[in-house]
């Protein structure tokens, strides 16, 4: 099979917006193609390919040195483009009319298995000669995947949820089937493609299956009416929220997304398989601060997520945890269905029996959530403002006769966040965006007086609609007072509120303060520079939370 | 060197501007005398008492806006005279009637481009390459990364895209004059062979080029109230401004596409919104412009309509070309 169908299909799936579309467009894919090419397509799809075996810059530059092209030329470029293997695909357009034969027929199996390692052998002219060989020889329409894929950067509207759901429509297996086989170390092979689509499931398979999640509402007034007695009060921590799934002997770990995260975190998977009991756990995992026993900030859980078999220095550094909420199934027996009241009963008795008896200590990796009993909604309000304190998001109140349903079922499980702190400030620089955003300004600083000077606090990049985004880069235009490559310095004019999580002292910032996942939530057209906060505000806000 | 005062043509209040001969190209505002390069509504303004253009353009014009205006009309390669400069309109290729404008004065040659294109274009004349001393180009696409493919792929991939989803209606928007006609004169040579519709306004440009003598190919005036099934299948062209707001709650099971220079890039498609993105222009690409700079043999280049830092740079690098800038 050519390369052509692959191709298409990346165009296919880069111009369909429904996902059922999407669906329906591999799932032809997938018929229509060899097993290999097959393997090879969901590998590359599921991003399991990141190696990068050049650079974006890399790449302009020995496009810059074949077509003696000015370097400043092909940047200007990027930046209405916003990535390097489509910029150079573009000026490759109509510059490799060359009579060498063209590889038309190369499958997409022989550039991943073949032509593409090659190149890692060759010394750096042997390689860019090869590159500017294969440029010349690719027909055009194959010059994007394969630029995207000596860059690294081969990246198509679709996550791993849908390639595992386009193959369970393929064999009609359960998508949580098709994912446990597409988890861990998917190499592309005939055999490899073969496993997927193999009708027959074992044991291990079904075994590994976790229960929908149940989902909280945000907060309703009318909850306020009953007395606290009724809630069950936990707090909401900002992390990955899971099910932790002991069956025959084996663990397996999902997130709410339906991925299955073992590589990523084996310390805990190794911990929980020396437990005798089977079950099923809802909870969250965190990188959990031991000392002060709070988590610490899902930026260092994001280290590890993205990380699979992480080493030991790893794990030291990033330590985890596994917050417990809730039982749902215990050696075999489904329990959803008893109320929630006497599913804790079950969770803290089973708890302190693991603690007590299990040979390795599992405290140091696993605990279950503790619970806060507020005497009224008053009480339930003084600890949701204390929140920050221990880095939660706020509350999470659950009826305490409910069962335990799935999706987002009204009327049993509330979320009572904190609200965000905010400031008004000045934007001060622009810059432009990169990717979907490119050639459009949309990266913002923004400043907070001090005196009479405005000082940088936050940079922000979302929370603009699109029609906002293009109205701000049209004023970023006109008002520029000086460029410094893709940065504009802008007139101070405009004050916008930023939100954000979190404020602390920062000495490497000039304001002396960072802030955390700072977020513009509104444009306020209506208020002068003047108006916007101080400094001095922001060190206030500090104050009132420590 | 002279100061830009003394130009023949300038720019004055963002226009440009023959003082000599005490007339306005293409104004945005009304003025007493103006030359049209075509009939494009922003390159058109009412109230001008007096308008200049090509026979095709004056039509195209009037069809628009009613026989209301007073309009004087010359060939293409005709030359006229206003106050001892020699003026004529020349072939751009952006659409039907669109004209370069040539001014001659005291053995100076001026050329103001106008819209243009070089790649072939069968509902208008080709672009005649026109010698000059002094060249006013547009340049929308004066980028490198801007590189058009031919009409006829084009053509052929929007018609595979069509075959590809027989159960839905294709809505493709596009420009009313001129867009649109050379995609129904490149769509109908293609294998698609369904049922063309077209809105009212691009019906009515239709019937104009007809009527000029263009071949377009016959399609059906969209009423609002059509039946769904009948329109499984076909293709419908639309103007852009109907993409956004309830004009299309009147179709069912549709894909949508727009045919611009702009969607060759990736993240101008992904963010137009549209399903798919063709990408054919009624402009130059940065090949077009380049080879137009160069043939027109003009020593002096100035560029207006589009960024043209990045093309002026190049130019002044690589061909040593004296580029000139206009204050606007």
């Amino acid at each position: 099979m050519s390369l052509k169908k692959f191709s298409e299909l990346f165009c296919d799936l880069d111009s369909i917006n429904s996902t059922n579309n999407k669906i329906e467009v591999l799932k032809n894919y997938f018929l229509s193609n060899d097993p290999i090419d097959n393997s090879w397509a969901i590998y590359l799809l599921t991003g399991k390919s990141n190696k990068r075996f050049i650079s974006g810059r890399y790449l302009k530059n020995l496009f810059s040195q074949i077509y003696e092209y000015p370097q400043w030329l092909i940047d200007t470029c990027y930046l209405k483009v916003g990535d390097s293997a489509e910029v150079i695909t573009l000026l490759l357009k109509n510059k490799t009319n060359s009579r060498k034969k063209k590889l038309s027929n190369i499958s997409l199996n022989e550039l991943l298995s073949e032509t593409i390692p090659a190149l890692s052998k060759l010394n750096e002219d042997e390689k860019n000669l090869e590159i500017k060989n294969l440029w010349e020889r690719l027909p055009e329409d194959y010059h994007l995947i394969f630029n995207k894929i000596l860059t690294g950067t081969f990246r198509v509207g679709v996550s791993i949820g849908l390639i595992t759901k386009s193959i369970s429509k393929l064999i009609n297996i359960d998508e949580e089937i098709i994912s446990h086989r597409l988890m861990g170390n998917f190499k592309p092979s005939i055999d490899s493609y073969e496993f997927l689509i193999n009708k027959n499931i074992n044991l291990q398979e079904l075994n590994s299956k976790p229960f929908p999640f149940l989902l909280a509402n945000t907060i309703e007034d009318k909850i306020f009416k009953h007395s606290t007695n009724d809630f069950q009060f936990e707090w909401k921590y900002d992390g990955i929220r899971m099910q932790l799934i002991k069956r025959s002997g084996n663990v397996s770990l999902w997130t709410r997304g339906q991925e299955l995260v073992n590589e990523s975190f084996p310390e805990l998977v190794e911990k929980m398989s020396h437990i005798k009991d089977d079950f099923v756990l809802d909870g969250e995992l965190l990188v959990w601060n031991f000392k002060e026993q709070i988590a610490f900030d899902f930026s260092l859980l994001q280290k590890r997520i993205n990380r699979k078999s992480p080493t030991r220095s790893i794990q030291l550094k990033y330590p985890i945890i596994f917050i417990a909420y809730d039982l749902l199934e215990i050696n075999g027996r489904d329990i959803r269905e008893i109320i929630l009241e006497n599913r804790r009963v079950e969770l803290e008795k089973y708890f302190s029996k693991w603690q007590n008896k299990t040979e390795n200590n599992i405290s140091d990796i696993f605990k279950i959530c503790d619970l806060i009993f507020p005497k009224d909604w008053h009480d339930a309000l003084t600890y949701k403002e204390k929140s920050r304190e221990n880095n939660t998001e706020g509350l999470i109140i659950k009826k305490k006769t409910s069962i335990y349903s799935s999706g987002r079922k009204k009327g049993i499980w509330w979320k009572y966040k904190v609200d965000p702190m905010q400031l008004d400030a000045v934007l001060i620089y622009a810059k432009g965006g990169s990717g979907r955003r490119a050639g459009l300004y949309t990266d913002y600083s923004f400043a907070l007086w001090k005196d009479q000077e405005l000082i940088k606090f936050a940079s922000a990049y979302s929370g603009l609609t699109n029609i906002e985004i293009k109205e701000l880069d049209k004023w970023i235009r006109k008002n520029t007072i000086e460029k410094f490559g893709p940065v504009r310095s802008l007139k101070p004019e405009m004050v916008f509120e930023i939100s954000f999580e979190k404020i602390q002292i920062s000495k490497r910032h000039k304001s002396g303060i960072a802030v955390r996942f700072p977020r513009i939530t509104k444009w306020r057209k209506d208020k002068k520079i003047n108006d916007a906060d101080s400094l001095e505000n922001a060190y206030e806000l500090m104050k009132k939370i420590s | 060197m002279r100061t830009k005062q003394e130009y023949l043509i300038r720019y004055k209040d963002g226009n440009l501007y023959c003082e000599l001969a005490d007339i306005w190209i293409d104004p945005s505002k009304p003025v007493k005398k103006a030359l049209i390069t075509h009939a494009h509504f922003d390159h058109f303004t009412f109230g001008c008492e007096e308008y200049i253009s090509t026979k095709e353009t004056a039509i195209l014009l009037k069809e628009r806006v009613g026989d209301n205006i007073k309009i004087k009309t010359f060939e293409y390669g005709e030359e006229f005279k206003i106050n001892g400069i020699n003026i004529s309109f020349h072939p751009s290729g952006h659409i039907l009637g669109s004209s370069q404008i040539r001014f001659i004065f005291a053995e100076e040659k001026w050329l103001i481009s106008g819209d243009f294109k070089l790649q072939k274009d069968q509902t208008c004349k080709q672009y005649e390459i026109v010698k000059t001393d002094y060249l006013i180009s547009e340049c929308t696409f004066g980028l490198p990364i801007f590189k058009w493919d031919e009409s006829n792929k084009v053509a052929n991939d929007i018609s595979k895209w069509i075959t590809n989803s027989p159960e839905k209606t294709s809505l493709l928007f596009c420009y009313s004059l001129g867009k649109a006609q050379r995609l129904l004169n490149e769509i109908s040579q293609t294998n698609f062979k369904g049922n063309i519709y077209s809105h009212g306004s691009i019906h009515k440009m239709n019937n104009c080029y007809r009527e000029l003598g263009i071949d377009i190919k016959d399609t059906i005036k969209i009423e609002n109230k059509k039946k769904i099934d009948e329109l499984k299948g076909s293709l419908i062209l639309l103007p852009p401004s109907l993409s956004k707001g309830s004009y299309l709650k009147n179709f069912k099971n549709i894909q949508t596409a727009f045919a611009s220079g702009w969607m060759s890039i990736r993240a101008l498609r992904k963010r137009s919104g549209y399903d798919k993105g063709f990408a054919i222009s009624d402009h130059a690409d940065w090949d077009g412009i380049l080879e137009v700079v160069k043939k027109s043999e003009a020593k002096n280049v100035f560029f207006h309509h589009g960024d043209s830092e990045a093309l002026s740079k190049y130019l002044v690098e690589k061909e040593s070309t004296n580029i000139l800038l206009f204050g606007k």
